[in-house]
């Protein structure tokens, strides 16, 4: 392949020939702009609809070119996982990789088909801009690089949990889910882009970015540090967290959003037990308040209140009216969700701290709250949900009509139940799924089949329960009717029968609000030896006494309480589901709440002359 | 309408004038506004807003209907409402109307007044039914709407009361 | 800049003097001194002086996370960015252990080829210039232009295209792209005899450029010689033969030879490789439609991406010569240390010093031109 001859001293000829040239036509390119290829990496867009700010482009950023800036006026909901930031955009430091847009976790992002910029010095400011929609001068260029599942960054796939197959787990109560193994663990914790979203949402404000990378570096007894600034309940909320977190993670909003629940189960079964102890220990104060604490209810709101006041040097006892504590996490979530050992740990630990607990000790009745008054400084009532609401239907005060919570609790505390060999449940929400799978779990273990119908007002659509345990219920057998309204209690020779209802046509209004519309034409009678309503729970606040319910401002049926959870009364605090209704993690943050209340209050006297 | 004696329906089914009907229903309201006010310290202070709501509710109603028939001639009005009549739907765990003890709670209150409600709805529409087109039955037709709209207010009260702790 | 070589030295009264060519200079792809004494138009002595682009890429990449450091490598080199971002992702991908998808490796092979053109086109209109021959550079640059427009379409980027990542490559082609690359072969092929007949076989060219600058093949192996420069002395050394990477052993073409080792032989060897580059880029274009598949492997969310400890030496042929990263991970989110190859450092630096000896100051700068030294390589 010799095309050039090099040898040759070369000639006057060929040049020359070039000259032709000078025959063709001149090509001129228009002035005029036009976009750039399809994937051109141009001005950045930003979709502010789309756009969450969870600052991951800030992050990924390679050149520090995007700060973030708060946005007066845009939507901003913790609880969503939206914030007021958008990115703004330095273009004298800009390298447009477009890192930006292949991570960012919504796609609101993209890069234009624009190609230049260019301005006088006066408007040197022109190349830090906050990009939205309409791109860097305000014309609509089409998207260039943008989203695409090609460059996609995001980690959307969540590692699948092991849990034990339906006709496995309806034989017993043992956990249904494996937890992660340490290679899972791992991977999903390196799926987070730690934009905190999740620390926002969160009642207690975990620190979730921070635990999650601990996890991911290996660091677990890190992991359980962080859990324990906020969280003493932490097996607990490893496992049976409502996970706000999870709905407001940033990755969650086109993929699976992280499993930060399981990431924290994983890393609490993780650390030794003992150590675990230690950690939780670190910080606590070394010098002895001498003031007197009495929390009523050993329940999360409650036990979160103590483990703080006792590590800020307070004495605190507990009082509790049930043999053992925990609260509903005992008595309310069944074993195959929330294991009792699991939660023996959490307590051990808040009690190794120095929390004292009467088990046995029902205030009102053992003992009064004016004694109480009388003897701490201060007095926390947590004394949660405990009354189960009735439909009141025509039938409801039956004998064979129970409300789910006292059934739970029965079955918690190892008291003999008549299992029922077919039963109707009443209700939509997690509680009434808690019992209906318990009922399944025991009828399966008496008589080998599964006979329970669980009717609900609400739509599936509208269910309270959370979609997995609706899921999980079905596969155990159980029969779910949605939209049904219960009118009767059916009876045969003074034994329940089962139940009747109607057909709901629609539940809420346009507003959200409960406008239920019946038809009476859909009527349905379910047949059941027993029927249970699991429809609502209220506080039992008998124990209060009638002088101090006088003394006590309400609102709305609920102890009104301030901001700190204290109510009118010096002395007197409350906290948990029976101020916030039904949540642990909820409870817990009650709990840091009232306890941080106290503790002040405490500080003061301490100083008074 | 009180707890739907008979009586009071026979008193308002006599009456022929629309400023006669009308006073009859303020009256109606007022007796369950005082009723709902004698409640208020029977029952235990955590739910006493429940019995204070209602009677400011039952005060409104009064306040209406009052100016109604102070202003007989606003009766186009009614009949402009009645073009669009309120939904009736049943709710029924709550129509069945409880015996109000010496100390009921939450629940029991509003189903009595939901019940209460209701009744005077069905009682109002009965009477429509009852009557020759006009001015009258547009009137009864308009009562009947209200009642029905403040049913539906209450069903929410309830729902949100009753069903909101079953997470 | 080393302010010890700008003081003035004390010498014996003679004729000599200094002149300096740069640091901004037509001859040369970016900023770079060279400093020369000189005895009327002869040269006497040489000292290259780097230091005007130093940015501290080396240093900056240890301070980012893996990913991040994409968008630093093709910086490297403006000409020809390529084979710096791939070099990097193949490191990458050895430590990791990650294997890349076939059509992300024809992929790259389509980008790294198109590259080589881009500079060579580049440099060979620069060569010219230093003859005092513009036309061809206006033509390199303008033909090089249809080159970037491909880049855009491909890449999104037209000269810093940050296309590679480590795993694959972060877009399939666009509808169509196979056809307007082939149209772009086409005429650049066209356009080959244009070249030849306007430089090549131009007697002012040959004559200025044989003989000027020779290196002899053992000097090339010892001063480190590689690439085009190392092929003008008659040695057959091309990374993509010898120590093939991505898929060249799939791949047919010639590695141009030339054996004088002057200025004309290297930019001959880079005209038949702009002929061999073509060749390569249609066999891609004829087998990426028989490559379905994924053209990434599926890689950590890198903002919490560790790369497990070791080191890696990745080199890959670019148009310059042998180009690599050494990258040492001690098992983090950062390299531990990275270190590039350039091969313009050897050409640049010891080559040229030696090379300047005894020739004329017109034929100065060509030589720096014809050995294609590009002092971003230099100075990273």
């Amino acid at each position: 392949m010799r095309d050039i001859d090099h040898q040759d001293r070369g000639g006057l000829l060929g040049p020359l020939k070039n000259l032709s040239f000078f025959a063709r036509q001149p090509i001129t390119e228009p002035l005029g702009p036009r976009p750039a290829s399809a994937n051109y990496r141009g001005f950045h867009l930003n979709d502010w609809d789309l756009c969450i700010g969870c600052s991951t482009c800030q992050k990924v950023c390679d050149n520090a070119a995007i700060t973030m800036v708060k946005v007066p006026g845009l939507a901003e909901d913790p609880a969503k996982g939206i914030r007021n930031l958008r990115p703004a955009i330095d273009y004298g430091r800009c390298c447009w990789c477009a890192l930006c847009v292949d991570l960012c976790p919504t796609g609101s992002i993209a890069l234009s088909r624009e190609y230049v910029h260019t301005c006088l010095d006066s408007e040197l400011d022109s190349y830090f801009i906050l990009p939205d929609a309409r791109g860097i001068h305000g014309t609509p260029y089409p998207k260039g690089w943008a989203k695409s599942t090609d460059a996609d960054l995001v980690a959307l796939e969540r590692q699948p949990m092991t849990e034990q197959a339906a006709a496995v787990r309806i034989e017993n109560f043992a956990e249904i889910v494996a937890g992660y193994d340490a290679n899972q663990a791992l991977i999903e914790a390196s799926r987070c882009v730690q934009c905190g979203m999740c620390h926002d949402a969160c009642p207690t404000h975990m620190h979730a970015p921070e635990y999650i990378r601990a996890i991911w570096k290996g660091d677990l007894e890190g992991a359980v540090r962080e859990i324990y600034r906020t969280n003493p309940f932490a097996h607990t909320c490893g496992r049976v967290c409502t996970h706000r977190c999870e709905t407001a993670c940033s990755v969650g909003h086109r993929g699976a959003p992280i499993a930060i629940r399981w990431l924290k189960r994983y890393a609490m079964d993780a650390v030794d037990h003992a150590r675990v102890k230690q950690i939780a220990a670190e910080g606590r104060a070394d010098f002895i308040s001498g003031k007197r604490v009495a929390i009523v209810g050993a329940g999360p709101a409650g036990l979160t209140a103590a483990f703080d006041l006792v590590r800020q040097g307070h004495d605190v006892t507990v009082l509790e009216a049930q043999a053992q504590g925990g609260g509903m996490v005992r008595y309310g979530i069944p074993d195959y969700r929330m294991p009792a050992d699991r939660l023996d740990r959490d307590l051990d630990i808040i009690t190794s701290l120095g929390v004292k607990i009467r088990y046995n000790t029902r205030v009102g009745v053992d003992l009064t709250m004016e004694r109480l008054q009388a003897e701490y400084d201060a007095v926390v009532l947590g004394v949660g949900l405990w009354m189960g609401r009735s439909t009141r239907v025509p039938g409801a005060d039956q004998a064979g009509v129970k409300r789910a919570v006292d059934l739970l609790r029965a079955v918690a505390a190892g008291e003999p139940i008549e299992v029922p060999q077919s039963a109707v449940i009443i209700g939509g929400g997690n509680v009434a799924m808690d019992i209906t799978r318990t009922l399944a779990r025991l009828q399966q273990q008496r008589y080998g089949e599964v006979r329970i119908t669980l009717t609900a007002l609400e739509d599936l659509d509208h269910f309270l329960a959370d979609a997995d345990e609706i899921r999980e219920a079905r596969e155990e057998g159980v029969q779910i009717l949605d939209a049904r309204g219960p009118q009767e209690i059916l009876m045969r020779e003074g034994q329940v029968a089962g139940l009747r209802t109607w057909g709901v046509r629609s539940i809420f209004d346009p507003a959200g609000r409960f406008a239920p519309s019946y038809d009476p034409a859909d009527e349905q009678i379910h047949p059941g030896d027993l029927v249970v309503e699991a429809i609502g729970q209220a506080a039992d606040v008998n124990l209060l006494g009638e002088a101090l319910t006088e003394a006590l401002q309400w609102h709305r049926g609920r102890l009104q309480v301030d901001s700190q959870g204290r109510t009118n009364l010096e002395w007197l605090w409350a906290a948990g589901d029976m101020v916030r209704g039904p949540d642990v993690v909820s409870a817990v943050a009650d709990g840091h709440r009232v306890a941080d209340s106290i503790h002040a209050y405490l500080s003061v006297q301490e100083h008074a002359p | 309408m009180i707890e739907g004696h008979q009586g009071s329906y026979d008193r308002i089914k006599s009456k022929t004038s629309l400023k006669e009907i009308l006073e009859v229903a303020c009256s109606f309201e007022s007796s369950a506004r005082d009723f709902y006010r004698d409640l208020a310290p029977k029952v235990s202070k955590n739910i006493r807003w429940l019995a204070e709501e209602l009677a400011a509710e039952e005060q409104c109603h009064y306040d209406l209907l009052r100016g109604l028939a102070d202003h007989p001639d606003s009766v186009e009005q009614v009949a402009v409402e009645v073009q669009t009549p309120a939904n009736n739907t049943r709710f029924s765990d709550a129509i069945h109307l409880p015996d109000l003890g010496p100390r009921p709670d939450d629940q029991a209150v509003l189903q009595y007044a939901m019940g209460r409600e209701h009744i005077a709805m069905e009682h109002y529409q009965s009477l429509a039914d009852g009557t020759a087109p006009g001015p009258i039955r547009d009137l009864f037709v308009y009562l009947a709407n209200e009642e029905t709209k403040h049913k539906a207010e209450l069903e929410k009260l309830y729902y949100e009361t009753v069903h909101s702790g079953g997470v | 800049m080393r302010p010890e070589n700008y003081e003035a030295q004390r010498q014996p009264p003679s004729y000599d003097y200094e002149l300096n060519i740069g640091p901004n200079h037509p001859g040369i792809e970016g900023n770079y001194a060279f400093k020369l004494r000189l005895n009327g138009d002869r040269v006497i002595a040489g000292r290259a002086d780097a230091g005007y682009l130093h940015r501290g890429f080396e240093k900056l990449m240890e301070g980012r996370l893996w990913i991040q450091n994409l968008a630093i490598t093709p910086r490297i080199c403006v000409p020809d960015p390529v084979p710096m971002e791939v070099s990097y992702c193949l490191a990458v991908e050895d430590l990791c252990g990650l294997v890349v998808p076939e059509r992300a490796q024809w992929l790259r092979v389509m980008q790294l080829e198109l590259s080589r053109i881009a500079a060579h086109l580049f440099i060979f209109g620069g060569h010219a210039a230093t003859t005092g021959m513009y036309t061809p550079m206006f033509w390199g640059i303008a033909d090089r232009d249809l080159i970037l427009d491909l880049f855009e379409e491909m890449t999104g980027g037209r000269v810093y295209h940050i296309y590679n990542i480590p795993g694959g490559v972060r877009r399939d082609l666009p509808d169509g792209f196979g056809e307007r690359v082939t149209n772009t072969l086409d005429y650049l092929e066209s356009r080959l005899p244009d070249y030849d007949n306007l430089l090549f076989t131009n007697q002012v060219f040959v004559h200025r450029a044989r003989g000027c600058g020779p290196i002899s093949q053992q000097q090339a192996l010892e001063w480190g010689v590689t690439g085009p420069n190392l092929r003008a002395t008659g040695l057959k050394f091309d990374v993509r033969r010898d120590d093939p990477y991505l898929v060249y052993d799939q791949l047919e073409f010639e590695i141009p030879t030339e054996a004088p080792g002057d200025a004309w032989a290297r930019a001959l060897v880079r005209r038949r490789e702009i002929k061999e580059s073509i060749r390569i880029i249609r066999q891609v274009v004829a087998r990426l439609p028989t490559l379905a598949g994924p053209i990434r492997c599926p890689i950590p969310n890198p903002l919490a991406w560790n790369v497990p400890a070791g080191s890696t030496y990745t080199r890959v042929e670019s148009s310059k010569g042998e180009l690599a990263w050494y990258v040492v991970s001690d098992g983090g989110e950062r390299p531990y240390r990275t270190h590039v190859r350039g091969p313009s450092q050897m050409h640049a630096v010891q080559v040229l010093e030696q090379l300047a000896i005894g020739c004329r100051i017109e034929d100065v700068a060509q030589i720096m031109f014809s050995l294609d030294a590009c002092p971003p390589e230099v100075d990273r």
